[in-house]
């Protein structure tokens, strides 16, 4: 036996590991589709209804898509888009706003680590809670409006923002802070000079990544009534309107497209 | 402090140009904040005008009843009956879990070869690589939501469209991360097995996979989270799972939505600690 025989020998026998993981996997994958309600059948239209949905996504209809001629400005897809971007843009901001005092809560740096440990926790349960389920709550007291979007995803990104911020001051240079002191600068003058540059570029990197998921989200909040594209999106989905689901589709699409485009140019320019 | 300034060293011409004592100037470069600023107002401005409210809508009062009726049994139910329903929410559950899992599987799967061919350092060739990322990329823009909208369109309701829904939404992320991680490997190993006359498939099965492997189950790990979340959304569309038991209370049993919503926020907590636990293990 050559020597590179014995050291082969010597390898951990992983197999045995590997195919009990494998098993298991396997068996939990089959009764995931144990379903006996899983109509199989189903699948035999989908060739025509993909024909259908082709079709029709091809011949989208330009004026529900601009909101002219039959219909107003406000039902358009466009406005609705604008109005989309516009809950995910001003709840990031109210987010970030929101964020940043839950993130001192948070950081080791300002509270220490017991009342950190608390922060932290908090906005963990912020940052599960589902976002849909919050609208839900919220309508009841702001009504069926993008108001409630806004508010919606401005609370739900404190969990996600407030957690970043909070990693982000941890994280911050000490020193020159330190030398700020040295020189006798005021605690305004150190906040100034010696934390708000070390900070911000990041935290509106962080606030940008954060807009992109937001904009996402804020496509599917009209399902509950919270505003944007979600309720003409459901709405029409129910009544087979492929030509209208189209038109949304087309302008989620381009506008998820152009707001990752913007954010993640601004990201790597402050970075 | 401008005095100070005068007497000693250098006097303050404008607000934004010091010239010192020995006569050079330094101007003060001009802070960028202020435009950045500006355009931040502009746009809160622009997008304010497309937030329309009614306020007469605005009750507050509305939450806290809201509150009540969520968290407290309705009519003549009492608190028993209040967490015998929990315990009947074992069905959807399960399926919520099901459709998950399953999901997450088979689109973590698929965006294994997809990963490989958008990887630039395995697929050399732009022609490879290019269409491979703008698929992913275009998958990735369209919610998970409007995946089972459709889904549900095609095959009806139940857990199949959600598992679609979840499937495709999968697949879309795990690729993107995926092949963000094939192209930081160290390509050294998979060189020296080429060299010593592996093919191509050995040398990624001794040389690039021990290297991805445990980062690809990390992300599985938390991408089944994610999914597990999104899976209450989900419900909203006619998929089944604990989302539709909201939906169909919403309307009248305030309680039982009250009481899927705490199954539901016990079920992702448990699995995102079970989540962190897990991916700081494989770390």
């Amino acid at each position: 036996m050559t020597k590179t025989e014995q050291i082969l020998k010597k390898k951990p026998k992983k197999w045995i590991t590997n195919l009990i993981f494998t098993f298991a996997i396997i068996i939990a994958i089959v009764y995931s589709f144990s379903d006996s309600r899983i109509n199989w059948k189903r699948f035999n239209s989908v060739g025509s209804y993909l024909n259908a949905m082709l079709e029709s996504f091809a011949d989208i209809d330009v004026d529900f898509l601009l909101g002219t001629g039959l219909y107003r400005f406000e039902e358009g897809v466009l406005f609705l888009t604008l109005e989309t971007l516009a809950i995910g843009f001003l709840g990031t901001l109210i987010g970030a706003i929101l964020a940043i005092p839950f993130s001192f809560l948070a950081s080791t740096n300002i509270v220490g680590p017991k009342f950190a440990k608390l922060g932290e926790t908090f906005l963990i349960i912020i940052r599960v809670f589902p976002e849909i389920i919050l609208a839900l709550i919220l309508v009841k007291g702001f009504g069926m409006n993008a108001l409630t979007g806004v508010l919606t995803i401005g609370l739900h990104s404190i969990g996600m923002l407030g957690k970043m911020f909070a990693e982000t001051i941890d994280n911050m240079d000490r020193s020159s802070i330190e030398a700020l002191d040295a020189v006798g600068a005021n605690v305004w003058q150190k906040i100034r000079y010696g934390i708000i540059p070390q900070i911000v570029p990041e935290l509106s990197s962080v606030a940008l990544y954060r807009l992109d998921i937001n904009v996402r989200s804020a496509t599917i909040l009209g399902i509950i009534g919270a505003g944007g594209l979600g309720a003409t999106m459901v709405l029409a989905a129910s009544n087979w309107n492929w030509s209208v689901l189209g038109a949304i589709m087309l302008s989620i699409i381009v506008m998820v497209l152009v707001v990752d485009g913007i954010s993640s140019y601004l990201r790597n320019k402050l970075v | 402090m401008v005095a100070h300034l005068n007497t000693t060293k250098y006097w303050v011409n404008d607000m934004t140009r010091f010239v010192l004592t020995n006569g050079k100037s330094i101007t003060k470069p001009f802070n960028k904040i202020w435009i950045i600023l500006g355009i931040l107002i502009v746009l809160v401005v622009f997008f304010s005008y497309f937030i329309q409210y009614d306020p007469r809508y605005i009750v507050l009062s509305e939450l806290s009843v809201l509150f009540e009726k969520l968290f407290t049994p309705r009519g003549t139910r009492t608190w028993s009956d209040y967490f015998a329903y929990m315990l009947t929410l074992k069905d959807p559950l399960i399926s919520t879990l099901q459709m998950s899992f399953a999901g997450t599987i088979m689109g973590s799967i698929l965006a294994i070869p997809v990963a490989i061919f958008a990887a630039k350092n395995i697929a050399k060739y732009p022609i490879i690589y290019v269409p491979m990322r703008f698929l992913m990329n275009l998958i990735r823009t369209i919610p998970a939501l409007i995946l089972a909208l459709i889904a549900v369109m095609f095959v009806g309701i139940g857990v199949l469209p959600g598992i679609i829904a979840i499937t495709i939404f999968t697949f879309g992320i795990m690729a993107k991360m995926l092949y963000e991680v094939i192209e930081t490997i160290d390509m050294n190993s998979y060189e020296a097995l080429e060299s010593t006359g592996a093919n191509k498939i050995q040398a990624f099965r001794y040389a690039v996979f021990p290297q991805i492997f445990p980062i690809y189950i990390s992300y599985l790990v938390y991408i089944f989270e994610i999914n597990v979340r999104s899976s209450a959304i989900l419900g909203y569309v006619g998929t089944e799972g604990i989302g539709s038991v909201i939906k169909d209370n919403i309307l009248y049993n305030y309680d039982r939505v009250g009481a899927a919503i705490i199954v539901m926020f016990v079920l992702i907590l448990t699995i995102q600690f079970i989540s962190n636990l897990i991916r700081r293990k494989l770390q």
